[in-house]
């Protein structure tokens, strides 16, 4: 798979504090990434560089592997971009939005956009600035999707959103969104977690960990050790560990490289009285946290 | 071009009702500016009122509407729909200039020709050139700035502090320190430091437009913004006015080539040398003789530059403009110069060598129209158009004239006069012609595309015409003198001999 966005030490300062330090990151075609983390963290920035609405401070992001701060109205043809905080021009209807809009794509698809109306419930004749939030990011979302774009991104579009909206929203942009490229930002795990294929974990501007959910969910495990002799001296724990915490007969741990065969190796090495080793796996919430906690890098 | 057409229809439908004022403005300013051409006949038709809250309205809606077109697709921000659309910057600054051309210039162009053949001017012939630069005139005063600012800033409040804020510098400075924000007037070349200002619009405002529609790096934008204003304040301040005068030399009418017109200090008249003592200062008086021009042509004096330099070589130095009302027309000349008062105790007993530069504009071709009295304008050449009339009683007797966008560089006389016996009995009622203008543009800033100047007399005697006299400005010269000898202590008056 090739990649549609590329962020190569893409640094970001605002005075003296760092938005962004020297992030590296890829997003590959047709995938579904996630690029979550707290607020302040650095995803609208990344996200705003990347649609060349800020300029980097350092280093380079590639939309198409074009340069950002080059991009094109033909490559923005083929994006489609919504904001949780975009202003959008209040005085159109929803209609005559879409319309005016239509001008600008060669591939917008009228029938779709019709299509989009009618499955967001958008009504047609009501200005913009009539709408609820919901409805807004709605009609964000249908203009963005009626001309079939290659690449979606989609900035915390689901703040400030109950949960019906939000959902809609998602098998929105699900259904039409085949053979697209998403990059979706939150702060918030759970709205990506069930559809993202890829996710980022971005924290003080870093980029902890990038990587397919799959492979994410496999590597990290909660393991609890049950010793049968108290331990006799301090551990040094491996770097893969985190949350390590320890009682006189009971060690727990959460491996962020787990491997059956060499983790319980590892674990036999260390504690050589092992009692009994349990090995759990972790929610996607539940590894946020650890690496919250951890504040480090696990990748 | 279709992507410019579908923004500016976009524009259209969202701005009617800001179109729909400044079209209606425009009407009124349309309407009420032609029916001014009929107030000899009519006095009720001069409204001054409503012409002056026309001429007030009229910038408001250029500027809420030039501001509200480009704010619609702010160019400031990050958070604007349209940033991540297709847009084509190119696309979106022509529609926008489509917008302002439209709805703005087009109006305005057509009021002037309305409101110039209610004059009896003919805006498609002789006053076209005049018609076309009122136009660029009207972009660089009233669009450029306020189009380039709108680009830079996110609102109406925002534009309106940025306005407002050069405004209030400008006020103050001109309260506290007059002289720096003026630089006192200069006459007829004073049109030189205001081009000196709208080369800077011209150039920075369309770099801020180009800039901004092409990166909307708005901190780099405001950046030029201050740095052009500060240049073109520099340059209106720093410019001295005998380049001014040199500019206004090369661009005269007719080269008038040494010895024609030659200026020497009037020995014959030396006892009207004067050194006036003012406190700490001394105001020197010296007659000078302008002579040796040929006939039909006289010389106004436009300023000076003199040098007194004393036996042991220390020397005193100033240039001056001089003000309208002390320049006056024929060959003796007394000029005054405001000296130290500490240079002049130091050489008052020394005999002391007078050097300086007289700056003159030679006027000639007189041209002469007789102008009856009457409901009819009619066409004076290089002028425009006169109208004479008498009031009721046969007392009181009126004569203006009309020019197409600026008046221009003519010096002008009105008289009355009676026919009958063909004799000069005039009446002035202005001792010294109107200032004017030497610009060799066919327009001046301003909204009216009318400019005028007129005389009123009330005599007992019964004129039967009017009579406008115009002298051109052929040249702009300078010529150096020199009196050697002068002891200006000879000279010396104190104020309480000169008027008690």
């Amino acid at each position: 798979m090739t990649d549609i966005l590329r962020t190569t030490n893409l640094t970001k300062r605002f005075r003296k504090t760092m938005a962004l330090d020297h992030l590296n990151m890829i997003v590959l075609e047709h995938s579904v990434y996630g690029l979550v983390g707290p607020n302040g963290a650095g995803k609208t920035t990344t996200i705003k560089i990347l649609m060349n609405a800020w300029q980097p401070t350092e280093g380079m992001a590639e939309v198409f592997g074009r340069d950002s701060r080059r991009l094109s109205p033909r490559d923005f043809t083929q994006i489609g971009y919504v904001s949780e905080n975009q202003r959008m021009p209040g005085w159109m209807t929803v209609e005559y939005f879409m319309e005016y809009l239509k001008a600008f794509y060669p591939d917008w698809d009228v029938a779709r956009a019709r299509e989009l109306l009618r499955q967001f419930e958008l009504p047609p004749d009501r200005k913009i600035r009539h709408l609820s939030h919901g409805m807004r990011m709605k009609a964000a979302l249908a203009s963005s999707l009626a001309y079939r774009p290659r690449l979606i991104v989609l900035d915390e579009p689901f703040t400030g959103l109950d949960a019906l909206v939000r959902d809609e929203l998602i098998e929105g942009v699900l259904e039409c969104a085949e053979g697209a490229t998403i990059l979706i930002s939150s702060h918030d795990l759970s709205e990506v977690e069930s559809f993202a294929s890829h996710i980022g974990y971005l924290d003080h501007g870093h980029l902890q960990f990038s990587e397919e959910m799959t492979s994410l969910v496999d590597r990290f495990r909660e393991i609890e050790v049950t010793l049968a002799d108290p331990l006799q001296s301090p551990i040094s724990w491996p770097a893969a560990w985190l949350n390590t915490e320890q009682s006189t007969a009971v060690v727990r741990f959460v491996d962020t490289q787990f491997d059956q065969e060499r983790t319980i190796a590892e674990v036999h090495r260390l504690f050589g009285n092992a009692h009994q080793i349990s090995v759990n796996p972790m929610p996607l919430r539940a590894i946020f946290v650890t690496l919250a906690k951890a504040g480090r890098k696990a990748a | 071009m279709r992507q410019t057409l579908h923004i500016f229809k976009k524009d259209v439908r969202h701005l009617w009702f800001e179109i729909a004022v400044a079209i209606t403005v425009v009407a009124a300013f349309t309407f009420t500016g032609a029916r001014r051409a009929l107030w000899l006949v009519d006095p009720v038709t001069n409204r001054t009122a409503a012409w002056t809250m026309v001429l007030i309205l009229l910038p408001l809606a250029w500027w809420t509407l030039i501001a509200r077109v480009i704010h619609d697709e702010a160019l400031t921000g990050d958070r604007q729909f349209w940033i991540t659309r297709p847009y084509s910057w190119k696309s979106l600054l022509g529609a926008k200039a489509l917008f302002i051309l439209a709805f703005i210039n087009l109006p305005m162009l057509i009021a002037d020709v309305v409101i110039l053949r209610a004059y009896g001017l003919r805006p498609l012939g002789a006053e076209l050139p005049g018609l076309l630069w009122s136009q660029v005139l009207l972009a660089i005063v009233f669009v450029l700035p306020i189009a380039a600012l709108s680009t830079l800033t996110a609102g109406f409040v925002q534009l309106t502090f940025a306005i407002l804020t050069p405004c209030v510098i400008a006020l103050v400075v001109a309260i506290v320190a007059p002289e720096v924000v003026l630089g006192g007037f200069w006459g007829g070349t004073d049109w030189v430091r205001t081009y000196c200002l709208f080369l800077a619009i011209s150039v920075a405002a369309p770099a801020i437009l180009f800039w901004q529609y092409s990166t909307r790096r708005t901190a780099a934008g405001r950046v030029l913004a201050v740095a052009a204003a500060i240049l073109a304040v520099l340059g209106m301040t720093l410019i001295p006015w005998s380049a001014a005068f040199k500019i206004q030399s090369w661009l005269s009418k007719q080269k008038v080539e040494q010895p024609v017109a030659r200026v020497d200090f009037d020995s014959r008249s030396k006892w009207l040398t004067r050194a006036v003592i003012e406190g700490d200062r001394v105001r020197v008086e010296l007659p000078l003789n302008v002579t040796a021009l040929p006939t039909g042509m006289s010389a106004k004096p436009e300023g000076f530059s003199i040098q007194l330099q004393a036996p042991d070589g220390t020397m005193w130095h100033t240039d001056q403009v001089l003000p309208g009302y002390a320049s006056n027309m024929g060959q003796e000349f007394s000029l005054q110069v405001t000296v130290d008062g500490a240079f002049y105790r130091k050489v008052k007993d020394e005999p002391t060598r007078v050097r300086g530069s007289l700056y003159l504009t030679v006027f000639g071709n007189r041209g002469t129209t007789l102008v009856p009295f009457g409901d009819r304008s009619v066409p004076v050449p290089r002028i425009g158009v006169c109208a004479a009339s008498r009031g009721a009683n046969r007392q009181s007797y009126f004569l203006i004239c009309s020019s197409a966008f600026r008046f221009p560089p003519l010096l002008v006389s009105y008289s009355f006069i009676q026919s009958a016996k063909e004799t000069s009995q005039y009446a002035w009622t202005s001792p010294q012609p109107r200032s004017i203008s030497y610009s060799p543009f066919p327009a001046e800033p301003g909204i009216s595309p009318i400019s005028q100047d007129f005389t009123l007399a009330t005599m007992r005697e019964a004129f039967s015409e009017g009579r406008v006299d115009a002298v051109e400005a052929l040249a702009h010269i300078r010529r150096s003198f020199e009196i050697d000898n002068l002891r200006l202590g000879d000279f010396e008056v104190r104020p309480a001999l000169v008027s008690p």
